[in-house]
């Protein structure tokens, strides 16, 4: 990729990603929130998230899928997200190391 | 501020900030970690150390950039590229509409300044404390801003290093985003309301991950499951504490 489109692609992106940003407070301010469309943004938010875990999760190797079963385990009982990723990241590197 | 409510007015103050850093600090650590994840992962698509760095001291979107990767090629493929960090990034759609009631006080210049440091980590601190009674919009913008720059210097480091790690899968760093989106997944569950929509955006995204061109598995899963959020919204029972609320 040439210079050029990298500070293009970079700036597309960065202004992207403030769009959703200030979407939501443009939204709240302009778009009345029906149940349908509350029922929607509540299901997208989860749904980016599964659509981007199961198609990687599969794609991946025994070691991905482990480290993400893991740390889906930990968090389901634990609660807590710092320690889930560190074991999900620390299932990954042993699965490696061992087999 | 003409508003003539009994809760303090909304506020930015320089103490807010503050105790916004510090409250995130732990977590800023980790996304330091994240930061050098994306370094490495970024410079292995072939992104040049100065564009990933870059990207990630303007867009400011860890997930959203890791998904731009997957398109980083020649030529560029911009359409899907965009929808998909718009798809990754959209939840914070949802986190800015759950702020507003709270930033619309603030003068439009600084609620459009505070929408650019809005991310997961600060977003939950913040409307915790906001539920609370907070009303100091700084804790929000403080925490904000040491994350923004723990991503940014964790990038640095990472394109740094990422020519000394040579295997970065052996240290299980290849898996730091994947389980990064399953534990915020994880802790949004919510029982029968997220079941449906989760399975069908599983199988719309599995579906296009197999059938369709490379990289909208991400698009077709997620409005997949927006919809059918959609379509159980209204018949799902209303939360008895709301219906009393909405009278």
């Amino acid at each position: 990729m040439t210079d050029t489109a990298t500070l293009l692609a970079c700036a597309a992106i960065a202004g992207i990603a403030y769009l959703t940003r200030v979407g939501g407070l443009w939204l709240m301010a302009w778009v009345p929130l029906t149940p349908r469309v509350e029922g929607f943004l509540n299901a997208l938010a989860g749904s980016v998230l599964v659509a981007l875990v199961v198609p990687g999760a599969v794609r991946g190797d025994a070691a991905l899928q482990a480290a993400v079963l893991a740390a889906i385990a930990g968090m389901a009982i634990t609660r807590r997200a710092v320690p889930s990723i560190l074991l999900g990241v620390a299932t990954a590197a042993a699965w490696r190391a061992v087999l | 501020m003409p508003a003539p409510s009994p809760v303090p007015a909304t506020s930015l103050t320089l103490p807010g900030m503050v105790r916004g850093a510090r409250a995130i600090a732990p977590v800023a650590t980790l996304v330091v970690l994240f930061g050098a994840a994306f370094g490495i992962a970024a410079l292995q698509a072939g992104v040049s150390d100065w564009g990933a760095v870059l990207m990630s001291a303007a867009a400011w979107a860890g997930a959203s950039q890791f998904a731009a990767l997957d398109f980083w090629q020649t030529p560029v493929a911009w359409l899907p590229m965009l929808l998909a960090v718009f798809a990754v990034n959209s939840r914070c759609i949802l986190m800015a509409a759950a702020l507003y009631p709270w930033l619309k006080d603030l003068p439009p210049a600084q609620r459009h300044a505070v929408a650019y440091l809005i991310g997961d980590p600060n977003f939950a601190l913040a409307i915790r404390a906001h539920d609370g009674g907070e009303r100091d919009v700084g804790l929000l913008v403080g925490a904000g801003m040491l994350l923004w720059a723990a991503w940014a210097l964790g990038t640095l480091l990472g394109v740094v290093a990422g020519d000394l790690v040579a295997h970065p899968e052996r240290f299980g760093l290849d898996a730091v985003m994947l389980v990064f989106f399953a534990v915020m997944l994880t802790g949004m569950w919510k029982g029968r309301v997220t079941a449906l929509p989760w399975a069908v955006a599983a199988a719309a995204a599995l579906a296009a991950y197999w059938l369709l061109p490379p990289n909208w598995h991400v698009l077709t899963g997620a409005l997949a499951g927006g919809l059918a959020g959609a379509l159980q919204a209204p018949r799902a029972p209303r939360d008895p504490g709301q219906a009393a609320a909405g009278g």
